[in-house]
This record gives structure tokens, sequence and C-alpha cells, in this order.
């Protein structure tokens, strides 16, 4: 076949696969017959309200004097890793404010930070594209700095994010500028799978963000420039298990909802969204109040135990509490007293959920509890 | 001369290497459209969204919460104790770094 043939082809089979995008966008929509908040509306469910001593910033941890760009709990219950501008990785104990490991990396560009399950270790990433793990459990050398134990190489562009699988000291998945995720066995330095890439199907653009199934660590879901997430099976590579549609801008971050069968996404177009993963559908679209005219980008995004609540930080600073069923900003802890004097660029939820720390661009991390009056139904 | 024979070669050889990359996105982009039909012909025994809402409704109040106001029991008392001691609320100042 010659190339004129061949492009001939190529430029058919691009109008068949779009034409069949269109088809399934608007079939989607004809399923949507209501969404979250909707449904909840008409099932009379009572709105979440907090009075304003209710959630509170118990701790500031000082200590990063560059902006924190990535935080971590451990599985147990108290303590955090998180990474900053200033080229560290910082260990906390979150309850007593107390650094119990200052690690200066080889890489000052670092991105993201995780803890293992077992809490024995930490991994971050960056511009290096390198995965670099840490053992807290071994001797400094003689500069007195935590000698890396493993450094994971093979992607192609910077780690952008990095997770443990649950209950797994030996495995974890990145996410990277070049396109792909990838799982890797820490044991062996070996990348075991490659999602997407020039050669399979899969994001068609950076990869920002990775989230592994807390119930079912075969599966996670992954947030890109490309402006979709997309559903993995680590025993798939070739091919994502679904792709979801939305989104207007960079998907940079998703966070599995805690049962497992949705997840949140939050992204540059200033919305966050909650899709149903056995379906493929939008369930819910989360646009900040007064978005019209301007809206900030989202950072990041995590749920609260029961998903009742969504914890998103924004780029102008604003952290917003939504109430995921009504889709209600209930709070805004961004501007409560004693709050971030800048960008929050990270947040996750300790393992119990009775803390959520945030990190910020102000170098500082802060941890918020409930500390008003609990009423049981 | 050397150069003139390479240059008569690479006049006879083809180069294919365009080829081979819009063969490979052609079979991409097959592969996608088979993918993207599967999915519509699932849709055809999809539920509705109003489904998997309810679903959603029914998980999210069976979980104790401890940042919720008023949450399903039981609660904790391990959930209080970032309020309990007296810590600095502006933070621990160590430095060792």
């Amino acid at each position: 076949m010659s190339v004129t043939e061949l492009k001939e082809r190529h430029l058919a089979a691009t109008q068949t696969v779009n034409s069949l995008r269109q088809q399934l966008n608007q079939k989607r929509l004809l399923l949507l017959d209501t969404d979250v908040a909707g449904y909840s509306r008409a099932q009379n469910k009572l709105p979440v309200t907090f009075t304003p001593t209710d959630l509170v910033c118990c701790r500031t941890l000082q200590g990063h004097s560059g902006k924190v760009y990535s935080l971590d709990w451990t599985p147990e219950k108290n303590r955090i890793v998180s990474a900053s501008q200033d080229g560290r990785l910082i260990v906390w104990n979150a309850l007593t404010s107390q650094k119990t490991h200052a690690i200066k990396l080889p890489c000052p560009w670092v991105m993201t930070c995780a803890f293992s399950p077992s809490g024995q270790s930490v991994a971050c990433g960056g511009l290096d594209s390198i995965c670099s793990i840490f053992n807290l459990n071994s001797s400094m050398d003689k500069d007195g700095n935590v000698p890396v134990s493993r450094m994971l190489s093979g992607h192609k562009g910077y780690v952008s994010s990095c997770q443990y699988v649950p209950d797994e000291d030996t495995h974890l998945i990145t996410s990277s500028g070049d396109h792909t995720c990838i799982l890797w066995d820490i044991t062996t330095g070996l990348r075991t799978s490659v999602f997407g890439g020039e050669f399979q199907s899969g994001h068609t653009a950076d990869v920002l963000s990775v989230s592994i199934n807390g119930s079912n660590s075969r599966l996670f879901v992954s947030g890109s420039c490309d402006a979709t997430a997309r559903l993995w099976d680590t025993r798939v590579a070739s091919r994502a298990v679904r792709t979801f549609y939305g989104h207007e801008g960079d998907v940079s971050s998703v966070k599995y909802f805690p049962d497992g069968n949705r997840f949140g996404t939050g992204s540059e177009d200033g919305t966050c969204r909650l899709f149903d993963i056995r379906t493929g559908h939008q369930l819910q679209v989360y646009n900040q109040p007064n978005s019209d005219s301007d809206f900030a980008q989202v950072t990041s995004i995590a749920f609260s135990v029961s998903g009742r609540l969504l914890f998103a930080g924004y780029a102008n600073g604003d952290c917003y509490v939504w109430d995921t069923l009504l889709a209600q900003v209930v709070l805004n802890l961004g501007s409560l007293h004693n709050s971030h004097e800048g960008r929050i660029s990270c947040l996750g939820l300790s393992a119990d959920g009775s803390a959520l720390c945030t990190g910020s661009w102000d170098s500082n991390l802060k941890i918020w509890a409930f500390g008003g009056h609990r009423k049981m139904t | 001369m050397e150069s003139d024979d390479s240059e008569q070669m690479r006049s006879v050889v083809p180069d294919t290497r365009g080829k081979h990359r819009i063969l490979a996105e052609l079979k991409r982009l097959e592969q996608e459209a088979r993918f993207l039909q599967e999915e519509l012909d699932q849709l055809e025994k999809l539920e509705k969204a109003s489904a998997a809402c309810n679903e959603l409704l029914s998980i999210v109040e069976t979980r104790p919460d401890p940042l919720l106001p008023l949450t399903k029991g039981p609660t904790n008392p391990t959930w209080d104790r970032w309020f309990e001691g007296s810590p600095d609320p502006s933070g621990c100042r160590c430095w060792i770094l």
C-alpha cells in the first residue's frame, strides 16, 4: 500500500473514531437522568452544616524553607512525609509536630512523595524522571544524609505522582510527563508494566496523578493533561479499561471514593467531578461559586472516610469543603483563622479520617480536625 | 566514488520510516474504533445515573466519619487525640535542618 493510500485510510479511521466518540457522548447524556445533587434533594437529604469553630487548624508544621508540593500519611495513624521546593523530604509526627527525618534529595526538583504501607520507607520523584526510595531505618551516610536505597529509572519524563500499592512495600505506581504510568517492582528496580505510551492505547499528554483502589489494588485511575481520567487494570497494560471524559482542562488530581466504585477528579478547569467506575457516568460536577468570571484551578482533592465531604485545594489559596451529596460548599478552610497564606498544593486524610493535612506554597503544613460537638444518627 | 554510490543507493531504496509510523498509528486508530464500538454496544444495557446515585447515598450514610458534625456511630475516642495535651498551635520550631 502506498503512503498516499495509507494516509487516506488514516484520515478515514480518524473520522470513524471521532464519530463513534460523538455517538457515545450523546448516548451517555441520555442516560444521565439526574446527578447526585438532584437525586439527594429529591430524597430530602439534610445539608452538612458546620459552626465556625467545628473544623479547626490544630497544628502548623513548620520546617520547610520552600513551597510544599506533596504530602502523604502513613497507614498507621500519625506520621506524614512531605516534599518541598527546598529539595528535602521531611517526615513528621503530626501529633507531636516533631520532625523525625529530614532527607536531602540528590535531585532537588521533587514533585511527589509517598509513604510505604509499613511506614518504613518513603518514595519521591520529580524532574529527574526517577523515583527514589529511602529506607527510614537505614544509617546515615558520612554527610549525615539518609542514603537512597533504590532508584527506579525508566520514565522518559518527570515523575508527577507516586503511590505504593496498598499492603505491599514492594510495588508502587508512578505517573509521568512521558504520558505513561508504570508499575514497579522495588525489590528488583524493574518495571513490571507500562500503561500507555507510544505503542499502546493510553493518555495522549502528561499524566499528573494516580490513585490506587484501596480494596482492589489491581485497579487504579490516572488523570492527565489530555483532560481525561482513565481506569487501568494492572493485568492489562495495553489499554485502559475505561476513559472518562468531561473536564475541559488538565486533570491535576484523581482520588478514589472510599467505596472503591467511584472516583473524584480535580482540574485546571476549576471544577471537581465525581465519576462512577462501573457505568462510566459522570455523576456530579462541583462548580466553584461565582465561577462565571474567574475561577481558580483545582490543585488537589481528597474525600473524608464516609465520602460525604470532598476537600479541594485551589491555586488561589481556597480550600473548599464540599458536601458531595448536595454539591454545596459548606466551608472554606482558606478563609478560617490561622489558614495558609498561599496556594494549597496538596492535601490528604489521615488513615482513620480524623484529620486533614494541607500543604502549601507558604512552606507550611497544617492539620485540621473536628473540634466541635459531635452528634450521632 | 563512494559518496556517489551511497547517493545512488539512497535514491533506489525508498524511505519507509514515515510509512511504518503511519501504519502503526492506523492500526492504533482501528483498534480504538473497535473499543469504542464495544463500549457503544454495552451502553444499550447500561443502567441510568439515578441507580448509581441511589447506591452512593446508601454507602455514604453507613460509615462513621470523624469530620462530620452528625455521623453514624460508633465513634472512637482516638478521633479527638488532636485536641489532647497542649501542643503549641504554631507548631514545633525545632530546626533539625
